[in-house]
């Protein structure tokens, strides 16, 4: 639970840091986009059966890494972009625990056969 | 709690109608916030509640695309919670097994409220540089619906593979048409 809680609030921060720091233009544009995906993605993937959705935030943050080269941000964008990048992959790359069995989760849907009669699959 | 109510391999029943009730308050909950949005968008109230943002609401609420449409999107909102809300309280403890098409419709509809909810706060982040409060509550309520209603839908499709492969119509296991299943209510 905890990765998706630091996730959710990286991606609230996305949101108010244009206002908070004070940037404009193409940067804030950016975070503004990025930051609503971030929450979303983390609030979906605390929930156990959604956790794969965690995967997205990583693509969010790979995206937060390359952007300040693509879109030529300046200073202080540039460090807020990185680290809040950084960040957000290193908790979305963590799957966490996870209690309950699904009856094979959804891979269970595309292999092959029967599947669900035993109680030890995950 | 019966065993026939908890899918095969599964460690609960994500049917099970406590935790369907809290969805339904939620969606209630949405329904209210969009609704009452709504009447403000159609001039009911003269004024929208707004805590944070000054006058983020109203720039939110008056511009463009969400007048795009004859009617205000807060109103399409509303009818999606209480769509939400009916699909979430219909059917019993094993509806997963006995109506997937219910639990399928209901987990569509979910998840396509809550896309729409993400694009319209990405667009008003992003694009209008305004904020609006009770947008964002009633968008947290339809992403927050996604994870738990997710699970059923994941039952009913299972059911509806395992059904298949043994040799069952598709189409009729969808609309919980096996008599057997009938019978062993």
């Amino acid at each position: 639970m905890l990765p998706r809680i630091i996730n959710l609030i990286l991606g609230l921060w996305l949101m108010a840091a244009p206002a908070v720091l004070g940037y404009g233009g193409a940067a804030r544009g950016n975070d503004r986009i990025a930051g609503p995906l971030a929450v979303s993605c983390a609030i979906i993937a605390a929930w156990e059966i959604t956790r794969a959705l965690r995967i997205l935030n990583a693509v969010v943050a790979i995206w937060l890494l390359i952007a300040p080269w693509l879109l030529a941000f300046s200073g202080i964008e540039i460090l807020n972009s990185t680290l809040v990048g950084f960040l957000l992959l290193g908790c979305a790359l963590v799957r966490g625990y996870v209690r309950h069995s699904f009856g094979g989760g959804w891979r269970s849907l595309w292999e092959p056969g029967l599947r669900g009669s035993s109680t030890n699959d995950q | 709690m019966r065993d026939g109510s908890i899918p095969p391999g599964w460690s609960y029943n994500p049917s099970r109608c406590s935790e369907r009730l809290i969805l339904v308050l939620l969606a209630l909950a949405g329904f209210g916030i969009a609704l009452y949005l709504s009447l403000y968008q159609l001039a009911v109230f003269s004024t929208v509640w707004e805590p944070f943002f000054g006058a983020g609401s109203q720039n939110v609420l008056h511009s463009q695309l969400m007048r795009a449409l004859p009617i205000p999107d807060s109103a399409l909102g509303a009818l999606g919670y209480l769509i939400e809300a009916v699909l979430g309280w219909a059917g019993g403890n094993e509806r997963w097994r006995v109506q997937p098409w219910l639990v399928i419709f209901y987990g569509l509809t979910v998840a396509s409220l809550a896309f729409v909810s993400i694009v319209l706060v990405i667009f008003q982040s992003a694009f209008l540089n305004a904020w609006c409060t009770l947008c964002l509550a009633s968008a947290a309520i339809s992403i927050n619906l996604v994870g738990p209603v997710m699970d059923e839908v994941l039952a009913s499709l299972q059911h509806l593979k395992r059904e298949f492969t043994r040799g069952d119509f598709l189409w009729r296991a969808f609309w919980g048409l096996k008599p057997n299943v009938a019978a062993n209510h």
